[in-house]
């Protein structure tokens, strides 16, 4: 794939191997977050730095998916900050964020149904391409060529994720775990700068997981993308994560890197020990 | 038959971003373009042309364009007629006040009429959806309808309250009135409905058609992705309603020659939607079976029994028709929601692979 070639992205990887990897990409700072009288999110803070892959874990209910709806404008959070790229916002709505450079996949996928696995993914370019009204209504000259370059981009990443076969199969007949590669196909198009990851592996057996970590490492490691990863298969998060933090009933209980999360009581008391 | 893209490898992306990749499609194109410019007029009588062919392409266009706002946008509009209305009334306004300007220059521009009132009736019903939106549009519908009827300046305070085509020329050859002959008539409605089903295509198969599928599919997701949900669902409505007031124009000028407020109520916008469900949602192609279908179904039912030597009352085809109609619709709902343009698609493929069964 050749992400590499666009400015931003070297200039992500040049970061994550040079100097400033610990510059926060995106902070949160004491979001709280609730449903009428039910507190999804509490008082939660943690900052995701350029170039790494952050889990999110916690039990089912904790606020993890709601955390992330903060973070791209979907939801919006009562009482908090997030900082993203160094600018501070209150609110924001889903479209701004994603032409900000966050785009995320969902834990029940959120496909476009009716159309093919490539329209689904040059849906994705949707921010990049600028051609007008008008042009559009011919479909040559300026507005073809914007199409077919933004179709190479779409076909890089469809050699990237393997998915050539079904490149022109309306995505709503494909099985569970294929829809899932699309869904990241479709975020990856938009070329972000976070990207965050729902549950990418649920319900996929063991062979379809180790094709979305080595996708997931890939993107991260030659790209310089960054991640946000909920995942709650914890070999998984053990493997692929930077650092790792906890949530509970929608407050943070522990936050570092994988090992030292693995070895906090209160991880194993709160999670671990329930999960396994 | 050969219809396969053996052999067809495509080197470039250009040619497989095209509206229509294998050859044989844009051959089968061809031919059809063919046979409706040169083989219609050269062969067909005035029946055929004026109550078969006008009104069949005519529909098909106003089928169009609700099948850009409902099938492809995903809003269920009821509201089609009172669009088709607002164009004809513009292009009668217009013309009367203009007779000067070319009638095809009010036809077209009676579209921007209809486009404007379109997006006015658009923009509240932004933040509304399914069911709701779909009774905005009805609302709509009735409001234009009330105009029709009440606002005497638009029909020029004729007594009978209806709009009667002045006799236009182009090139000193009539083409609107009494004396336009249906070839004449014919050979513009088509090139009309040429030029806007390609414009159409365009639009569908690019960047805007796909954010518009996208909203249909998945409006949260769309918005994820960058998409803004309320220019896009505006512009849909200022396309549809463009297309519609076209449609509706060239319904009173070169197909009735007159009409009534009547012409444009709410079965009109029923039919439509008939036709968008049984050609196909989000189909260009589905647009043309379905309006074939619904035209062309009562004429065939009228004339088959006759030419069995049956004679069958006027009340009797019209039961008849709305019996197979319904039935048609109620199975392709179940059965096959992206209807006729689906079943084609389907055929095609089995075409292309077979004998093998995949
Ligand atoms: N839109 C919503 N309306 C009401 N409650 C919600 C909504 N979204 C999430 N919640 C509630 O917030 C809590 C956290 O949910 P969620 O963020 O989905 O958890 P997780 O992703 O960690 O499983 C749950 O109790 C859930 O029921
Ligand atoms: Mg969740």
């Amino acid at each position: 794939m050749n992400i590499a070639a666009s400015p931003h992205a070297t200039g992500a990887q040049g970061a994550a191997h040079g100097g400033p990897l610990r510059d926060p990409l995106l902070a949160v700072e004491s979001i709280s977050l609730s449903f009428g009288g039910l507190k999804a999110v509490s008082e939660v803070s943690f900052d995701i730095r350029r170039g790494e892959i952050r889990a999110i874990i916690g039990p089912n209910g904790a606020g993890k998916t709601s955390m992330l709806n903060c973070i791209n404008g979907f939801y919006h959070p009562q009482e908090g900050r997030i900082t993203f790229k160094g600018v501070a916002r209150r609110r924001m709505k889903p479209h701004e964020a994603a032409s900000q450079g966050i785009a995320r996949t969902f834990q029940n996928v959120a496909l476009f149904k009716g159309m093919s696995t490539l329209d689904n993914i040059m849906t994705g370019r949707a921010l990049k391409m600028r051609r007008g009204f008008l042009w559009q209504l011919l479909r040559h000259g300026p507005a073809l060529a914007e199409e077919i370059e933004h179709r190479k981009f779409c076909e890089e990443i469809i050699d990237f994720l393997e998915i050539e076969h079904i490149r022109k199969t309306p995505v709503g007949k494909l099985p569970y775990g294929l829809q899932k590669r699309v869904e990241l196909g479709r975020a990856l198009a938009m070329e972000p700068d976070l990207l965050l990851l729902d549950e990418p592996m649920a319900g996929m057996n063991v062979e379809e997981k180790r094709d979305m970590s080595r996708f997931i490492l890939d993107v991260n490691r030659h790209f310089g993308m960054t991640i946000a990863l909920i995942e709650h298969d914890m070999g998984v998060v053990m493997d692929l994560s930077d650092r790792v933090v906890v949530l509970e009933y929608g407050r943070k209980i522990a936050d570092g890197s994988p090992d030292e999360v693995k070895s906090n009581q209160r991880v194993i008391d709160a999670y671990l020990g329930v999960a396994r | 038959m050969f219809y396969r893209e053996a052999g067809q490898f495509k080197a470039t992306y250009a040619a497989d971003q095209a509206v229509f990749p294998i050859r044989q499609d844009r051959i089968g194109l061809a031919l059809i373009l063919v046979a409706a410019y040169v083989a219609v007029p050269l062969l067909g009588g005035d029946f055929l042309l004026s109550s078969v062919m006008i009104p069949f392409l005519i529909l098909s266009l106003a089928a169009i364009a609700l099948n850009i706002l409902t099938g492809y946008a995903g809003l269920v509009s009821l509201g089609t007629a009172g669009f088709m209305g607002a164009g004809a009334y513009a292009a009668y306004k217009l013309s009367t006040l203009f007779p000067q300007v070319n009638i095809l220059v009010w036809i077209v521009v009676s579209g921007f009429a209809s486009c404007a009132i379109g997006v006015l009736f658009g923009l509240p019903s932004l933040r509304i959806k399914g069911f709701y939106l779909t009774v905005a549009t009805l609302a709509s519908q009735f409001f234009l309808q009330w105009c029709f009827v009440r606002v005497s300046w638009l029909y020029n305070y004729n007594p009978s309250g209806a709009i009667e085509v002045p006799a236009r020329a182009l090139f000193g050859l009539a083409i609107t009135g009494p004396s336009a002959s249906p070839v004449t008539r014919y050979l513009i409605v088509l090139t009309i409905v040429v030029a806007m089903t390609w414009f159409a295509s365009n639009l569908v198969h690019g960047r805007i058609g796909r954010s518009w599928m996208a909203i249909r599919d998945m409006d949260i997701a769309a918005q994820l992705i960058g998409i803004r949900l309320y220019p896009a669902k505006l512009l849909a409505f200022a396309v549809s309603s463009f297309y519609a007031g076209v449609a509706g124009a060239m319904m009173v000028f070169l197909w009735l020659g007159a009409a009534e407020p009547d012409a444009f109520n709410i079965n009109l916008s029923f039919l439509l939607l008939f036709m968008v469900i049984i050609g196909g949602l989000g189909s260009l192609t589905g647009s043309f079976f379905g309006a074939a279908l619904i035209h062309i179904l009562p004429i065939a039912v009228r004339q088959a029994p006759a030419s069995v030597g049956l004679t069958i009352g006027g009340a009797t085809v019209e039961h008849l028709t709305y019996v197979i109609t319904g039935a048609m619709i109620i199975v392709f709902l179940i059965v096959e929601p992206h209807g006729l343009a689906r079943l084609l698609q389907i055929g095609k493929q089995k075409l292309r692979t077979w004998p093998f069964p995949y």
